[in-house]
């Protein structure tokens, strides 16, 4: 319950502007999707982490290339939703090609109090090659969790060693996911926030 | 003609041997492909399953509640349990294709946590990003819709059941449907109001 407290900290005060143009970090949509237009039928992934602070999709690629040395770009094309319209994933990043961490980033909109954002779905995913070769498939579950929090609990230790600051966020999208080996994988509904800098690491 | 037998039979022989390894290593991925590939039994564990309904009825560190063994034409197809950084047990209804690296929603999903990890008050409705509950009563119990009425959660005993559905009209569907895995509250009847003692990161504990 840390967590809740320390997302309070760093983003007390950040109340949503309902209603206003759309100036505003819009979480309406928590999952990501196959295609657009975005539907429930389509959902993927949770998303599980957010970007704030200089935390435009372009420098969360630069850092987590950085902090995190994945540098694999390697995966399919997913969708993020937006105020309401959908759009294809900025870039993606892996630890590798086989069994490996994986996320997929989307710049959102700026936002008064979190300013910069971007989204993403990080996860650890095995390459399933037998009975029958599928691809990715998300973990169901272990001692660190499902592969949805491993993958989100990962990029907190490498960013928090890297001296950013980080926070947590109760979203509660614990929906389960079918994976291509038949087991099912779900967030435990906590979401990351990562505040970037401005510089990027060389 | 001799030599030449004596050249083909052991050739031959080896040729059947291998046919016969190849055969056995069908035979072995055909089992291991129809076992994923099933339907619940009567057990409603599927493939995916990590719990059962047997397992299900003998659980009783929280109370569990289901659709019943199908909702709206579909078939209960897994029965989850997660006991790590969540804690739920999860009825999963109807069946979807992933594709390659995707993976799919299924059409609906009825989660229960235990009250102490989970409650209406984690939601912290002023930090940026946080869902905003929409209050709603259903079945006699306190509770909220989230993600467009595609989400509801209940909080009922000791319980704080999630309805995943395709829509707000889907999720009342399955809270109407509702029912204790043990039998003692049926579907359409009221449901056991919350125990008090919920608080933030719950604080009735587990």
């Amino acid at each position: 319950m840390g967590r809740l407290a320390a997302a309070g900290a760093v983003v007390a005060g950040a109340l949503v502007a309902a209603g206003s143009a759309p100036a505003h970090f819009d979480p309406d949509d928590r999952y990501t999707h196959r295609a657009c237009p975005a539907s429930v039928a389509n959902r993927v992934d949770p998303i599980n982490v957010v970007f704030t602070g200089w935390g435009t999709w372009g420098r969360a690629v630069s850092q987590i290339e950085s902090h995190l040395g994945w540098t694999a770009t390697s995966g399919t094309t997913q969708s993020f939703a937006d105020h309401g319209s959908c759009y294809s994933l900025h870039a993606q990043r892996a630890s590798g090609q086989g069994s490996r961490f994986h996320v997929r980033l989307r710049g959102q909109h700026k936002d008064p109090a979190l300013r910069w954002t971007a989204t993403g779905d990080a996860h650890h995913e095995d390459l399933i090659a037998f009975p029958m070769p599928c691809g990715h498939a998300v973990d169901s579950n272990g001692s660190g969790g499902s592969g949805f929090d491993q993958g989100r609990d990962e990029l907190e230790r490498r960013f928090a060693g890297g001296g950013h600051a980080t926070s947590w966020a109760w979203w509660g999208n614990t929906q389960s996911f079918k994976q291509c080996d038949g087991d099912y994988a779900a967030s435990d509904g906590w979401t990351l926030f990562v505040e970037l800098h401005q510089v990027n690491h060389s | 003609m001799t030599g030449l037998r004596s050249v083909r039979g052991p050739v031959a022989l080896g040729v059947i041997a291998l046919v016969g390894v190849l055969a056995v290593v069908l035979v072995l991925v055909l089992v291991l492909v129809l076992a994923r590939s099933g339907h619940a039994g009567a057990g409603g564990a599927s493939p995916g399953s990590s719990f059962s309904l047997e397992r299900a009825l003998a659980f009783d560190d929280f109370e569990l509640f289901s659709a019943g063994r199908s909702l709206d034409g579909l078939p209960l197809t897994a029965v989850l349990r997660r006991d790590d950084t969540a804690t739920y047990v999860s009825f999963v209804y109807g069946d979807c294709e992933p594709e390659g690296d995707a993976g799919c929603a299924p059409p609906a999903e009825v989660q229960v946590w235990p009250a102490c990890r989970r409650s209406l008050a984690l939601y912290d409705g002023e930090a940026a990003g946080s869902p905003v509950p929409e209050p709603v009563r259903v079945r006699g119990v306190p509770g909220a819709f989230f993600d467009r009425g595609t989400r509801l959660e209940l909080e009922t005993g000791r319980s704080l059941v999630v309805v995943f559905a395709g829509s707000r009209a889907q999720a009342v569907r399955v809270a109407a449907a509702l029912e204790a895995v043990d039998g003692s509250v049926a579907a359409g009847a009221p449901l056991p109001p919350p125990v008090p003692g919920r608080g933030k990161g719950g604080a009735m504990g587990c």
